[in-house]
């Protein structure tokens, strides 16, 4: 059990909302690296080192290719580095590509925290009455892709185990793994319309119904929440202040540092911090406390 | 084994097109491109690249471009200038001349990139489509009509006149009729 997802449901969607909104709208280089700082201490806290080594793995290329690819669309910018068919490649398209990969990492490893936090239930018990239809599908697909990962090592160790695609040549391994990812996706499709029928079965979405969890409204939640609509403000603020404002095209150029502009950084960073820190206490508090037994 | 190798072959043979067809050009060789002298006896064209309209929607212009830098004062990025006209010479031709003698940035879609078979000017002066407004972008006139079809398959003939101007309200505010409308 994770210390940050004994919170509250209502708390924690509010939370994910306001952070990935922030990032993915206010197209600002301090917000981005704030918000990827906070995810990567978050998500690192959330697994162990063998599956962040491994994220690192995947993010670096990813980052790398998201960072190349807006320079070759992309001629806008007064800093000509070369031309490439007859097209200049400029000094501003590489630093926005920068931009770009760093905020579309931040929002995925948020999505990937939001993910592990709010499980189904959490998500079903604050939309399942209001909206059941909707609800259920959009649970499910927010949990497909880690589904599809768990079922994929499985196919595929089952595989192993009966002496499949035991080449050592890269091209029947790509083969194998083809095959096993076709497999894999029509099981989970049939297993998404399975999931329905027996939803159905159930009385899901009927009155008088509830819920597998129940959660109730703490005073802790009740601080989160404050805190965050706090934090929130702050960092509103200054955009509606248009201290954040920045821009890359055609030269790169930003509003000069100013007394809400910096609050604003400040806000954000200590918002995205939140769930590193609560969990961080936690793991002290459990460290202090089994030394001293 | 063997099948890894052929795999290697093909992934090399399509880097092999890639580079190939990507011609990578630094700066002063760009910009050095040769310009016919006229002589008496050549066939020229004039150009000319003109923003007069963004003055009178400052308002709309994007915030950043909003500089001397990047909309001079009286609207005249190139004014009318006489080329030499090559035989077979379109009007894209003659722009990305000009552009590149007078080091302008211009940015442009290729003819095989959209389905008008025709280079699309995206921006010039780093004054792009959209930058004045959602009806703004870069229209060319030839002896004063605009001919509403791509710029590269306007080929001109001797004594020609381009104009290059910037439209914030699609063609309306400099004259021209977007697709035969209201003509």
């Amino acid at each position: 059990m994770k210390a940050f997802s004994g919170y509250h449901p209502l708390t924690l969607l509010i939370y994910f909302l306001s952070v990935l909104m922030t990032a993915m709208f206010l197209w600002n280089p301090v917000i981005q690296l704030e918000a990827l700082l906070g995810a990567g201490l978050f998500a690192a806290m959330l697994q162990n080192g063998k599956e962040t080594a491994g994220d690192i793995l995947f993010y670096i290329p990813l980052f790398i290719m998201a960072a190349l690819a807006n320079p070759l669309f992309s001629h806008n910018g007064v800093t000509i580095l070369f031309f490439m068919n007859g097209n200049p490649v400029t000094a501003e398209a590489f630093i926005y590509g920068i931009a770009l990969a760093v905020t579309l990492i931040a929002v995925l490893l948020w999505c990937k925290c939001y993910s592990i936090i709010m499980s189904s239930d959490k998500f079903i018990y604050l939309f399942g009455r209001a909206i059941p239809k909707l609800s259920l599908v959009l649970s499910m697909a927010l949990r497909f892709v880690p589904l599809f990962k768990r079922r994929f090592h499985k196919v595929r160790k089952a595989q192993r185990a009966m002496g499949m695609y035991s080449s050592k040549s890269y091209t029947d391994r790509l083969k194998g793994t083809l095959l096993t990812f076709s497999a894999v996706t029509s099981w989970s499709l049939e297993n998404a319309m399975e999931t329905s029928a027996s939803m159905k079965a159930r009385g899901y979405g009927l009155a008088g119904r509830s819920n597998f969890s129940i959660f109730r409204f703490a005073p802790h939640d009740f601080l989160l929440l404050a805190f965050n609509v706090l934090l929130m403000l702050g960092t509103l603020m200054g955009a509606a202040f248009g201290e954040l404002e920045f821009y890359y095209y055609p030269q790169i150029s930003g509003s000069s540092l100013s007394v809400p502009g910096l609050l604003a950084y400040v806000c954000f960073g200590v918002l995205t911090l939140l769930p590193f820190i609560i969990e961080l206490k936690e793991k002290i508090l459990w460290k202090y406390f089994i030394s001293k037994i | 084994m063997k099948k890894d190798i052929l795999a290697l072959c093909a992934i090399a043979l399509l880097i092999a097109v890639i580079v190939n067809g990507t011609e990578i050009q630094s700066v002063d060789e760009y910009y050095l491109t040769h310009i016919d002298d006229i002589k008496p006896d050549s066939e020229t064209v004039t150009i000319s690249i003109r923003c007069d309209t963004i003055l009178d929607n400052y308002g709309d212009l994007d915030k950043e471009l909003k500089s001397e830098k990047y909309v001079p004062s009286d609207g005249i990025i190139l004014p009318e200038t006489e080329y030499v006209l090559r035989p077979g010479d379109t009007v894209f031709d003659v722009l990305d001349r000009a552009v590149r003698y007078n080091k302008i940035q211009m940015e442009y879609e290729g003819a095989d990139k959209n389905s008008y078979g025709s280079v699309y000017v995206e921006g010039i002066h780093w004054l792009y489509e959209f930058s004045c407004g959602p009806l703004s972008g870069w229209m060319y006139k030839v002896d004063g009509d605009y001919p509403n079809y791509g710029c590269s398959k306007y080929e001109l003939k001797d004594g020609q006149k381009i104009e290059w101007v910037y439209t914030c309200d699609l063609g309306k505010d400099v004259g021209g009729v977007w697709q035969g409308r209201g003509n």
